[in-house]
């Protein structure tokens, strides 16, 4: 291994792994990442995995027991730069939805009653950031194979990431797709970050919202324009709110001041 | 006490670990455990609509995102009594089949081959086979390209919805992919006889329970609306639970599962030897050429199972794509209106058995319970490993179990994520028999009172440890037909502490040990399974404060005079406690 190969390390937390596997999906490429970087860890690829310094950890996952806050808090140590990738690192993922935490607490308790799970307490499930200070955010479910690649890139020659920063409406008219709003087709896409080409709305579906909020959108606005067109209260804050995790927790909040 | 554990299992999808526990010359515990948070999935679809269920359950699990998602259409649209036109049904057999093509391949060649290769990673496996690696990337790249045709993603693709498809791949689409999958049959080939002439390890052996959906018309599939077992069972899906029973352990976040008490497997493995016999074709023949009886015993053949499962999807698929292409037209996405209903949907992920049911009230979630392959698989995922790790102890070969146990939950391909809920709770207390038998002893000396019937298998623990423990000079052991007669020893037994022996059901591994106050297994009927015998000696022994049951986990109580391997094993411990002095 030569010496000005970066350290790279992925690490999954709770969540379904699509993030890890995304980059073994990777196929034509893999080999080649393999050789352009040092890739110190990867358990779901390899099994000579070493935890020393890194240049870079990709962390994915949401962190839902206490074993994970200490293996995370160990992983910042060890970093130089930490990426979140996928929804549930980034906002928390459909995890994270039980916002409050005595909610969360009820509702762990009607599945696992009161058992002592033995080696690793659960805890509410938060993005990382709750627990460390993160660089990058490499959001989507799972994250989109070309922006990756283009990150991976980017990291590679000491770049930051440069990801869009504005809805999946923007791909949608890319696309040339017709808008479901005015189909009044409930479609998240106007509040929803853009990175996964408007795969939903070019197969003649609405846009579910699984990438998370976009920085700049307008949730209010979205709220009243599907209120305008019928849907009740319930439903779009539900929708919303489905992979969201965090990352409406705010506009929620207020929500509830605001109905009140 | 010494433990061996693969701390962190790598290869395998989630975050896990194997832990055997040791003392002295036996293996008295092995705990596959699961740092996976919980997730609370079933939880979280309460409220939602139907199709906000179908959005959701997907995120389970990334490898099998499409058996997710095929279970919960399934189940919904019989809830909801819809019925989806034949070109639906036929391009979700596809998109399964690209998910069987994809996993399958990404196990058996990066996961798994390694290690009888001797490589800690299918990329330094790439040094020296770069070719192979390469075009093994490429199958399992197909597999993913008919997901993303017919999904519209790698991972989590919401193309198939509740009623059809949002769009349909186009004839040239199909048409490429059964000209694709027909120029990859070299490399199949390749792949069937690389994975069944491995040369696998005759440690662990042992016989299992299979079980797998059955595909109706007696064919080969990956769907079907009834369970079927290796015993000749059938059980509708609709009676899941009578197979499933599933309870909640303390080191994981997922459920484990037994029938009628005892542990049984899913996946490829278990479809082959339940249905590997109505293969047609080339897979058919592969089947003759490599099936044997140890197919049966060990799991490191689900291995070759996957690429003979590899082999019928490549043969399949342009089958399946010259019947589709006989419906030019399509179809529409077909409504509903009913707003309750409640059902069960069933597949086969690529790793086995997945049960997703619903119940929907005014047009919501009321109710959901899924069910993971992987969570059915843990018991004998665990068991397996205690088999293995016991024979290498016992040939002094210690150094191989923490390898060996490695390769074994590999071969299962576990997916860790699949750590999804529970909705009833039962649980064995906590307890440390052994310190408590040393308190017991300490105290004075124990009287002993074998209970049980020997006819019943396990049952015969009590006596049988009762037996053992007379003919190793202990005084004072009494079976349960000996008593009743000697009144003088209910007045001794005022004064010794007493200790019944027996099976009790409590729901753990087979050969557990528990030793707790009489007062507290009486009082609580669900701790044993037959307690009759008991009972009629409550009256006096209401009076004995001093009094205890060690009772055993038994593997089985059906009739029979054999005694399981783990609860000798328990035999054995209990043997080397009491005598100790």
């Amino acid at each position: 291994m030569k010496k000005d190969k970066l350290k790279i390390g992925i690490y999954e937390l709770t969540g379904c792994a699509g993030d890890a596997l995304l980059i073994l999906d990777c196929e034509k490429e893999l080999i080649d990442i393999f050789k352009a970087a040092d890739i110190q860890s990867f358990r779901m690829a390899k099994n000579d995995n070493r935890d020393e310094e890194l240049d870079v950890a990709l962390v994915e996952g949401s962190v839902s027991t206490e074993r994970e806050i200490e293996e995370l808090l160990d992983i910042r140590k060890r970093a130089k730069i930490v990426v979140a990738i996928g929804i549930c690192a980034c906002f928390g993922g459909i995890q994270a939805a039980f916002l409050d935490k005595k909610d969360w607490e009820k509702n762990f308790k009607e599945v696992y009653g009161d058992i002592k799970i033995s080696h690793a307490k659960p805890v509410h499930s938060k993005p990382i950031d709750a627990h460390i200070k993160v660089d990058y955010y490499l959001p989507g479910c799972p994250i989109d194979k070309e922006q990756f690649l283009s990150t991976f890139n980017r990291i590679l020659r000491g770049n930051p990431p440069e990801l869009y920063r504005f809805s999946v409406c923007v791909e949608c008219k890319w696309n040339e797709n017709d808008c479901l709003l005015n189909k009044d087709i409930p479609c998240l896409g106007p509040v929803t970050r853009a990175g996964c080409g408007s795969v939903c709305i070019n197969h003649n579906l609405p846009c579910v919202g699984c990438w998370g909020p976009v920085e700049e959108a307008n949730l209010s606005s979205e709220f009243q324009l599907l209120l305008d067109k019928g849907f009740g209260y319930d439903f779009i804050r539900k929708k919303m709110a489905n992979f969201s995790g965090r990352g409406i927790a705010d506009f929620l909040g207020k929500l509830k001041g605001e109905k009140g | 006490m010494k433990k061996i554990s693969v701390d962190h299992l790598a290869r395998v999808e989630g975050n896990g670990g194997i832990t055997a526990t040791i003392d002295g010359n036996v293996v008295t515990d092995v705990k596959f455990s699961i740092y996976e948070g919980p997730r609370l999935i079933e939880r979280l679809t309460i409220g939602k609509t139907p199709e906000e269920d179908v959005n959701i359950v997907p995120r389970i699990c990334a490898i099998c995102t499409l058996s997710h998602k095929y279970a919960a259409l399934l189940a919904m649209e019989n809830a909801l009594s819809l019925k989806v036109p034949p070109k639906v049904f036929l391009l979700r057999e596809l998109m399964h089949l690209g998910e069987i093509i994809e996993s399958h391949s990404l196990h058996v060649y990066f996961l798994a081959l390694p290690d009888y290769l001797g490589f800690p990673s299918a990329i330094a496996l790439a040094s020296r086979f770069e070719f192979e690696v390469r075009i093994a990337l490429e199958m399992k790249q197909f597999g993913n390209h008919i997901m993303k045709t017919l999904s519209g993603r790698y991972i989590h693709g919401e193309n198939p919805v509740i009623g059809g498809f949002g769009k349909f791949p186009s004839k040239e689409d199909l048409v490429w992919i059964k000209s694709r999958a027909i120029q990859f049959m070299p490399f199949v080939f390749k792949t069937v006889t690389l994975f069944c002439e491995l040369d696998y390890p005759n440690c662990p052996e042992d016989d299992t329970l299979y079980v797998c959906c059955n595909p109706d018309k007696n064919k080969y599939g990956f769907a079907g609306d009834e369970i079927m077992l290796s015993t000749g069972e059938t059980i509708n899906k609709d009676d899941y639970k009578s197979l499933t029973n599933e309870f909640v352990v303390s080191h994981a976040h997922a459920k484990h599962s037994r029938y009628k008490g005892k542990p049984y497997s899913v996946g490829a493995l278990a479809r082959i030897n339940n249905l590997g016999h109505r293969l047609q074709g080339e897979a058919g023949k592969m089947y003759k050429k490599y099936f044997n009886p140890r197919w049966h015993r060990s799991p490191l053949f689900n291995n070759a199972a996957q690429a003979l499962e590899i082999l019928h999807a490549f043969e399949r698929i342009p089958q399946l794509i010259n019947e589709l292409l006989e419906y030019p037209e399509d179809p529409p996405i077909v409504n509903y209106k009913a707003k309750e209903g409640k059902a069960t949907g069933i597949v086969e992920a690529p790793r086995g058995l997945l049960i997703h049911s619903y119940e929907i009230s005014r047009g919501l979630v009321a109710r959901s319970d899924i069910i993971t392959p992987t969570a059915q698989n843990i018991e004998d995922i665990e068991r397996y490993c205690h088999i293995a790790a016991q024979k290498l102890l016992d040939a002094g070969q210690e150094d191989k179990i923490r390898d060996r146990m490695d390769l074994v939950v590999r071969a299962y391909d576990p997916c860790i994520s699949c750590s999804v809920h529970m909705t009833e709770v039962q649980k064995a207390p906590k307890d440390d028999w052994k310190k408590r038998l040393e308190e017991v002893k300490k105290r004075s000396s124990p009287i002993f009172i074998g209970v049980g019937k020997t006819n019943l298998s396990d049952d015969g623990v009590g006596v049988e440890l009762a037996l053992e423990l007379r003919k190793l000079g202990m005084k004072d052991v009494w079976l349960e037909s000996e008593i009743g007669e000697k009144e003088k020893f209910w007045i001794e037994g005022t004064i010794r502490p007493l200790i019944f022996l027996d099976a009790v059901d409590f729901r753990e591994k087979p050969g557990k040990v528990i030793l707790l106050p009489l007062h507290f297994v009486l009082s609580n009927s669900t701790l044993s399974h037959r307690l009759a015998p008991l009972l009629s000696l409550v009256i006096n022994y209401a009076e004995l404060k001093d009094a205890f049951v060690l009772g055993i986990q038994p593997e089985s109580v059906e009739p029979g005079e054999k005694i399981s391997r783990p609860v000798r094993q328990a035999i054995r411990q209990v043997l080397d406690l009491v005598m100790n002095e």
